[in-house]
């Protein structure tokens, strides 16, 4: 927020932003302070505002199958990402310069599997994944999230190669550059902030799945996600432990997106407003 | 040529270091009895696969593995994952044809359509064989009424139950009754008059209930002579708008009038909560729910609580039952292997150390919740919990297996519609026959589009 646009803001204004903030926000806050208090705390009602807050929960998060299944999470979420954008930034740099026929109709193939909803694959790879010896393994995850998030790739990262401007690869290609060279040092950094929020888009797909995590996996590769919900047990749900693993679910798509925020909005919105 | 030469290499290979030590290691077998050992485990080598939803039972169960494991020779790897994920991955690896389970909990709603869809072994196989099961496993022993899921049509066995949960009413505030001059209601009527008078009573609430509709409302539904099918399995034509049924709901929707505000979205845990504090009076539910308020160190009720018969409907008196039981795929590569596991689990030796080592009571063999170590547990304050538990489990065993309409494959989808339904009508947003006559056609189009012939 600039200093000017810090005068105008009214006492009503304020108001606003701090209700929106607080709807906003109060599931989270929930989420955190139930993760503090112990199962006969969370069922208590009304429910005690002012508690003595435990580490209990988090504790017992630690010595559970759940830090295993937190770590397949961040294997699978960015592996799976770092491969989609090794194949899937060049695939849009390709299409992005090639001026062929079929360059529309390649476009449109590609995004098709991003067309049908997730259930829709999910038994034929389970059939496939069971006949290849990949289920249950982070190398299947890693594979089925590349294959969604590839699409997503090309077709975000493609307008901001539109905008670079032929001409500075022509010149740096006359100076004596190779291909590979002006496609790394020239091309690569001027879009950087898609890069970044491709990333983070495709991250927060690998990283938010439960259904297929829950189909293709069972305890070896098991993911947070599906690990949270394995507290809800047939005799009772363990809530203080559901709590403690959804805000440690949420922490590394916060910090991730703090550490890229800087290219965050600009990736978001350069690609659409100069696409 | 090539049989010649790999004889000289196998000669050569032989050398006299070599036969000494051979014939050091077979004065030395011959002197320990390690191979007579080895002969006695038949499954040696053998890793078997099962899986099930986390429960009290099988947390017991693995302190005891590594000892059947030490008597077979074989390895146990016991997949554990919670409810609704447990029977999502179960099922899909059962209807695809996997193998990847050796033995899997045969989850009671799910019972009757892996049976009816040859998905599991028949186990009477293994029990009708002398050489594989002793005389003294008994399966008789298994409580009738729990193990009614785990069969087909002919009477074929396909799984053994090692949990039942028997629907009892559990009561908190006797103190409060009595002052009132109630007494322990054994009626439908009297269930209405005691919630009605007790409301608001020292801030308690009449009844607690939780979400699971299509769970509490059958007993009161058929209280009043109805059902869900009209005669299942055979018949399996939903009857969700008959005047017994409208009554049962209608009923039900007025006893829920007595209960804390937000009783539609209760879950378990937060009904058995307001239990035990005594903020309810009433809560009716399986008895490991119920219980509590008599066993549990964190009831704070204890001394004015009573755990009794569920009450009897004006037609029918059927408490609800249920049981989850162990099966083996009828794709399993390690079949006799599991069938050893199962007989050890389920065998009367650890059923009875489960209970006197860990008070573990929900178990499904008659000849240990009557023994005398079971009752001894299990009476407190002089209320014999043992008793109530195998009186309600045993119900649907006798005469009228009035649970069918739970363990038929299409219950599951009728029991959505009839969830919706209810709460449509709790929350007054629908009149209950409107409400009902329209989950009738929803429940009779699903079931078509589902691929059912009605």
């Amino acid at each position: 927020m600039s200093e000017s646009s810090l005068r105008k803001a009214t006492p009503g204004r304020l108001v606003a932003i701090s209700v929106t903030l607080l709807i906003l926000l109060s599931p989270f806050l929930w989420l955190l302070q139930m993760s503090f208090k112990s199962n006969d705390q969370i069922l208590q009602f009304p429910p005690p505002l002012i508690f003595t807050p435990t580490l209990e929960n988090y504790i017992s998060l630690w010595h559970s199958a759940f830090s295993a299944s937190f770590v397949n999470s961040l294997l699978s979420a960015s592996l799976s990402t770092a491969l989609a954008l090794l194949l899937g930034v060049p695939a849009a740099y390709a299409l992005s310069r090639w001026a062929g026929r079929g360059k529309h109709a390649l476009s449109f193939a590609i995004l098709v599997t991003r067309m049908a909803p997730p259930i829709a694959f999910t038994i034929p790879f389970f059939l496939f994944y069971r006949w290849i010896g990949l289920l249950d393994t982070i190398t299947g995850l890693v594979l089925v999230y590349t294959s969604f998030n590839l699409p997503l790739v090309i077709w975000m990262m493609q307008p901001f190669f539109d905008t670079i401007p032929a001409s500075l690869e022509e010149a740096a290609l006359v100076d004596g550059a190779r291909t590979r060279t002006v496609f790394t040092k020239i091309v690569l950094p001027m879009v950087t902030p898609g890069i970044a929020a491709t990333a983070i888009l495709c991250f927060l797909y690998a990283w938010n799945d439960f259904f297929f995590a829950l189909i293709l996996t069972r305890t070896n590769a098991r993911t947070a996600p599906v690990a949270v919900v394995n507290f809800m047990n047939y005799e009772g749900w363990e809530w203080g432990k559901i709590a403690a693993g959804g805000s440690l679910v949420m922490a590394p798509v916060l910090i991730f997106s703090l550490a890229v925020r800087r290219y965050l909005v600009s990736g978001l919105t350069a690609g659409a407003v100069k696409g | 040529m090539k049989n010649a030469s790999r004889k000289s290499s196998i000669t050569s290979s032989i050398t006299r270091r070599k036969l000494l030590k051979a014939s050091a290691a077979s004065a030395a077998l011959a002197a320990f009895p390690a191979p007579l050992i080895a002969q006695t485990k038949p499954f040696a080598g053998v890793t078997l696969h099962g899986a099930s939803f986390q429960h009290r039972f099988f947390t017991l169960l693995q302190k005891y593995i590594p000892e059947f494991e030490d008597q077979t020779g074989m390895k146990v790897d016991l997949q554990l994952s919670s409810f609704p994920v447990y029977n999502q991955q179960a099922n899909l690896e059962l209807s695809s044809g996997g193998s990847a389970y050796d033995f899997v909990n045969v989850t009671f709603i799910l019972a009757a359509r892996w049976v009816a869809a040859g998905l599991l072994a028949n186990l009477d196989e293994f029990t009708g064989d002398a050489n594989l099961t002793p005389a003294e496993w008994n399966p008789k022993d298994f409580v009738d009424g729990a193990q009614v899921p785990y069969r087909d049509a002919k009477g074929a066995t396909y799984g053994y139950s090692w949990e039942g949960g028997a629907m009892l009413m559990g009561l908190s505030r006797m103190d409060l009754m009595e002052k009132k001059g109630l007494k322990i209601p054994k009626t439908f009527a009297e269930l209405q008059q005691v919630c009605a008078e007790i409301n608001g009573t020292d801030g308690v609430s009449g009844i607690t209930s939780f979400q699971l509709h299509h769970w509490n409302l059958p007993p009161y539904i058929q209280g009043f002579g109805g059902n869900i099918f009209r005669k299942p399995p055979g018949d399996i034509m939903p009857t969700l708008n008959t005047p017994e049924t409208i009554q049962g709901i209608e009923f039900y929707a007025n006893l829920l009038k007595s209960a804390p505000k937000g009783v539609l979205t209760y879950t378990e845990d937060q009904a058995r909560q307001s239990l035990l504090t005594g903020r309810s009076n009433i809560f009716i539910h399986s008895s490991s729910w119920v219980t509590p308020i008599l066993l549990s160190d964190e009831s704070k009720v204890k001394d004015t609580s009573r755990v009794v018969r569920s009450p009897a409907g004006p037609v029918h008196d059927y408490p609800a039952s249920n049981s989850q039981g162990l099966g083996i795929p009828k794709n399993a590569k390690n079949k006799k292997a599991a069938w050893e596991f199962i007989k050890w689990a389920l065998s009367p030796d650890i059923s009875m150390r489960l209970v006197k080592e860990h008070g573990h009571s929900s178990i499904c063999r008659r000849s240990i919740i009557t023994s005398e170590a079971y009752r001894k547990l299990n009476t407190v304050n002089g209320q014999d919990l043992g008793a109530l538990y195998l009186e309600v489990l045993e119900l649907p065993g006798k005469g009228e297996n009035y649970m069918a309409y739970r363990t038929v494959k299409e219950f599951p989808i009728v029991g959505d519609v009839l969830n919706k339904a209810f709460e449509q009508v709790a929350t007054g947003q629908l009149p209950v026959k409107d409400a009902m006559n329209a989950a009738q056609d929803q429940a009779v189009a699903a079931l078509r589009r589902a691929g059912t012939q009605l």
